[in-house]
């Protein structure tokens, strides 16, 4: 899911920089008013929470591991906006210090997977749980689906995001300048890998995360 | 030992995190050309090498780019076997995998190169999927071997600070900084726990309980997380933290590193002018 430098153009690096800004306007604006001076070290926390949930290795049928981007998760356990400081932080410092996810692409990142993913999975999961119990099972399932929800939506703006470029970058004769795959190839395999696949991965970790702290930690919710 | 038993993955995974961090440190701290510059200068520098990577339209202007990042590597007293090794492996591997079918027909049509029969299918290679794979796989790996060498020729704490010359807010900063110390606490609480559930269930557990048990490992140091940051927040405020932070400026540019943000520029300059006059 993190795209690399060279498979997005100089557009379409821009354009999410140009967009993603007013939202982390936006999102510091409203983490700070709403976050207590008690809460500042619980953003730092949650962003090294994002990154190290990616370490997690999830065993999945037929003996292989995934893992899972836990967005939704972290948007839930937090709220959509401190996830979204939260999750840009935790990319911010994979680019910039790991080398994973490009430095040019961080604006196209941090939309899809610090953006769409947190509040797509969050309001699914507001929606779903419609204001039930601490202990009831509804807020598990809400979890799962907002977690398949959330990482579907990132995923498939994803894969518009290398569709776009030979449409958008190409010499004129026809040759590709950035990801050379097409809106039908990339969407189909973007999505279809996370419908299929990593969207389950993240669906059964963000359930049972919440089933564990519903009964470890009822006040976090 | 099976490599791909989640228990013996993620020990690993947390193990070579480690691992790497400490070389990356140790190389960070060598007196080589990178090395020896204001992280400022370099890490301006190395943004505008990666925006001239994104713009460029030829394969030889990123050749070009790509034998500098090398050069850079050697002066740096960089091991160039591990920088390789550090720099193809993943990303540009992956991407030079996926480039393979662009190289055909079906996805790129053009003008034809080479063909061939393959089980009764004839495959033909065009022109424009040839280049356009490796132009595309050039950039990748020009682009990411730029930004390999900008964070392990430079401490990451001072990567970090650099972060303030671009005007981003404080609290981000902040938070990123912080952010980073954690990464390391909680890498070593998952290796920990998986070392732990090695030795005391081992590593044969059906997946539905394997899933089970990173879920709750999760949920655990989430529980960890937030009690840590009470202690973090009293830490904080016992060393004079109210509400704003600041942080020591301690950098200085020397004429070295004029030198180089000139030369830069001029690479820069020249590489957007060849590449604007090279035929495509």
């Amino acid at each position: 899911m993190h795209i690399p430098d060279g498979y997005l153009g100089p557009t379409t690096c821009g354009l999410f920089y140009a967009v993603m800004l007013p939202i982390w306007t936006i999102a510091s604006r409203i983490v700070k008013k709403t976050l207590k001076a008690k809460q500042v070290p619980m953003l730092a926390i949650g962003a090294a929470f994002s990154f190290v949930v990616m370490m997690f290795n999830i065993p999945i049928p037929g003996g292989s591991t995934g893992h899972a981007v836990g967005g939704v998760l972290v948007a839930i356990l937090l709220g959509p906006w401190a996830a979204c400081i939260a999750i840009t932080v935790a990319l911010v410092v994979q680019a910039l210090l790991f080398g994973d996810g490009g430095i040019t692409a961080i604006g196209a990142n941090c939309f899809n997977m610090a953006f769409v993913l947190p509040f797509a999975g969050y309001y699914a999961y507001k929606a779903i749980s419609h204001n039930p119990r601490v202990d009831s099972n509804r807020k598990m399932i809400a979890a799962g689906a907002a977690g398949y929800i959330g990482i579907n939506a990132a995923a498939f703006l994803a894969g518009v995001e290398f569709g776009m470029q030979p449409l958008l970058h190409h010499t004129a004769n026809g040759q590709a300048l950035y990801c050379p795959y097409g809106l039908k190839i990339a969407i189909s395999t973007m999505a279809g890998e996370h419908l299929l696949i990593f969207g389950w991965v993240e669906a059964i970790v963000t359930a049972l995360v919440v089933k564990y702290l519903q009964k470890q930690s009822p006040e976090l919710f | 030992m099976h490599k791909n038993n989640f228990v013996e993955r993620s020990i690993m995974g947390a193990l070579s995190f480690l691992k790497e961090s400490i070389f990356a440190d140790e190389y960070a701290l060598r007196k080589g050309f990178l090395q020896s510059l204001d992280p400022r200068i370099k890490t301006v520098t190395f943004m505008l090498f990666i925006v001239q990577i994104i713009l460029a339209k030829h394969t030889l202007i990123l050749l070009c780019l790509y034998a500098l990042c090398l050069l850079l590597t050697h002066i740096s007293k960089i091991n160039l076997g591990f920088f390789l090794k550090r720099t193809w492996i993943f990303i540009p591997l992956f991407s030079l995998f996926i480039a393979i079918p662009a190289l055909f027909s079906i996805f790129t049509p053009g003008e034809a190169l080479a063909a061939f029969n393959l089980i009764g299918l004839k495959f033909t290679i065009t022109r424009q999927g040839l280049s356009g794979a490796a132009l595309f796989v050039m950039r990748v790996i020009t682009s990411v071997s730029f930004a390999v060498l900008l964070n392990i020729t430079t401490r990451h704490f001072e990567l970090l600070k650099v972060l303030r010359i671009l005007k981003i807010p404080q609290i981000f900063v902040m938070t990123v900084g912080m952010c980073y110390r954690y990464v390391y606490l909680f890498v070593e609480i998952i290796e920990n726990t998986y070392i732990a559930v090695k030795s005391r269930v081992g590593t044969k557990i059906h997946y539905k309980s394997g899933q089970r048990l990173a879920a709750w490992n999760m949920a655990f140091l989430w529980q960890r997380s937030h009690q840590l940051n009470e202690e973090v927040y009293k830490a904080m405020l016992s060393r004079g933290y109210r509400g704003e932070p600041a942080s020591l400026d301690d950098f200085t540019v020397k004429t070295k590193d004029w030198l180089w943000a000139s030369l830069a520029v001029i690479i820069f300059v020249l590489t957007a002018y060849f590449d604007y006059w090279l035929k495509a």
